[in-house]
């Protein structure tokens, strides 16, 4: 049996676990989840956990990485060895590489570095439970928890996929469409302004498919977008 | 591990301290912090468990490979135990390969569980010279507020008496609920000011001197002990925390063995 061959949406278009073709997963929000970080936050998405935190400013060191007019960020992305089915083996790899680079290329897009010169700010992105789409969660829970460590950026990033299963194009896949997926568009999307700062494609898609899963990202990302600024109310009030 | 800038300020404000028989967060010598305890926590491990001491969070999952016996124990299953300290658990862990202490952490927790007995490797044969079960305990620390060996080892046992061995995945009959059969307890005792105390968090970590763990089973059957950081102490103050661990390694198995 082909991948193509499994039916992963009914003649309703209902999916899997009974969601239409826009919808995203339930989101929860938790900030300052570490208690000895400078900020942090966790996002439960779908089965997704996953907890980042931040360290800094500090002193940058060695010197050498020291830059004059702004501030470096060290970003690392992490599995956890329990997060998958089979044990993910610890250490890092390619793949966490790739993505820790990525989302520190997204996230100094944002925040305010020129403000903070010669020094470090490290943030710590742990997946614990990892089902589909982590480098979203992760660069997602990231920015919240910069924003919890009351580091300034021009924007919150909120990053999700879109994907496409049975020729259909969805919104934030799960784990058993990811297996049958024939395409994977995650985006990290400023919700003020409409701007991204993290993209990445793979698969097969058709021009109007391509246009139909952007706009499925654009507006889920306002809507996790709303979820995340309850959670930063919700530690620190004020309004919406 | 980073050094603080003011040690010897630490030292002496916490030596004041236990001239006074007095704690820096207002606890009593042999007091543990506020502590919680949760288990099947995590969806993609087979038993798991969360950990939260004050302000040390840990979580310990527990998954199942299948692996070729060693020639010497054909029908005897294995057991391994990682502990990962992350540096998004505290600004004083640097990134890298595993660290002295990290492997110091799992090995400890490793040989109380091991040594207890309570999991029978026979158990854990498939095939004797073929097949058996490994079972791997990942401790992973979330947060560092001072003793992380406790809340991996509490941790640990707890996850490991949440498990399920996952059979179906691995085309090996139904699953089943991991064989458990006893409850080693790890308390450490750290000198702080002089004198040891219970579960030091890490303001008393980096001020103090040496740390004893003591892994003690049903009965009071010692299982592992460890002392670990410069340090020398005397019998009688062995037998001091001897004692102190007999009362609170009980209290713990009994949460243990009511979740």
């Amino acid at each position: 049996m082909g991948y193509s061959d499994v039916q992963m949406i009914d003649e309703n278009g209902n999916r899997v676990d009974g969601r239409k073709a826009g919808d995203i997963r339930p989101i929860e929000i938790e900030l300052g989840v570490v208690p000895v970080a400078d900020g942090s936050a966790s996002m439960r998405w779908g089965t997704n956990y996953v907890i980042a935190s931040v360290y800094g400013p500090m002193e940058a060191h060695p010197r050498k990485i020291q830059r004059q007019e702004r501030a470096v960020l060290d970003v690392r992305y992490n599995m956890a060895p329990f997060s998958t089915t089979d044990r993910f083996r610890p250490g890092f790899n390619r793949r966490s590489r790739e993505i820790s680079k990525v989302t520190s290329d997204a996230l100094e897009s944002v925040v305010l570095l020129e403000l903070y010169p010669r020094s470090k700010i490290r943030v710590e992105i742990e997946v614990i439970c990892a089902e589909a789409g982590t480098r979203c969660v992760g660069l997602t829970a990231a920015s919240l928890a910069l924003a919890d460590a009351g580091i300034p950026m021009t924007d919150m990033v909120v990053s999700v996929a879109s994907g496409k299963i049975n020729g259909i194009v969805v919104c934030d896949l799960n784990k058993e469409e990811d297996n049958y997926g024939a395409a994977d568009l995650p985006m990290g999307v400023l919700p003020n302004s409409g701007e991204l700062v993290f993209l990445q494609m793979d698969g097969d898609l058709s021009p109007s498919e391509f246009q139909e899963a952007w706009d499925y990202n654009m507006e889920a990302a306002l809507k996790i977008h709303v979820l995340m600024k309850e959670a930063i109310a919700k530690k620190y009030g004020g309004g919406q | 591990m980073a050094q603080p800038l003011v040690p010897e300020l630490l030292r002496t404000h916490l030596a004041e301290l236990a001239s006074r028989d007095q704690r820096a967060d207002g606890r009593g010598r042999w007091e543990g912090r506020e502590l919680s305890l949760e288990v099947g926590v995590l969806d993609r491990a087979e038993g798991s468990a969360r950990v939260q001491m004050g302000d040390t969070i840990v979580f310990c999952g527990i998954k199942f490979q299948i692996q070729t016996p060693y020639p010497d124990r054909p029908d005897e299953g294995g057991l391994m135990t990682s502990a990962e300290l992350r540096p998004g658990a505290g600004r004083h862990i640097e990134p890298g390969p595993p660290s002295p202490e990290s492997i110091e952490m799992s090995r400890v927790v490793d040989r109380g569980i091991r040594e207890s007995g309570c999991i029978d490797t026979k158990d854990l044969c498939i095939i004797p010279g073929e097949k058996v079960w490994q079972v791997i305990i990942d401790c992973f620390a979330i947060s560092d507020d001072g003793n992380l060996f406790d809340a991996f080892g509490l941790a640990a046992i707890a996850a490991l008496h949440n498990a399920t061995l996952p059979g179906e995945r691995f085309d090996i009959g139904e699953d089943r609920k991991f064989p458990v059969n006893k409850t080693p307890i790890m308390c450490s005792y750290q000198k702080v000011g002089g004198r040891f105390v219970y579960d030091s968090n890490r303001e008393e970590e980096v001020g103090g001197d040496e740390r004893i763990h003591i892994t003690l089973g049903e009965g009071d059957h010692v299982h592992s002990l460890q002392k670990g950081l410069k340090g020398v102490f005397t019998a009688s103050e062995f037998v001091e925390i001897m004692e102190a661990a007999k009362v609170r390694c009980s209290e713990l198995r009994k949460l243990v063995d009511s979740m």
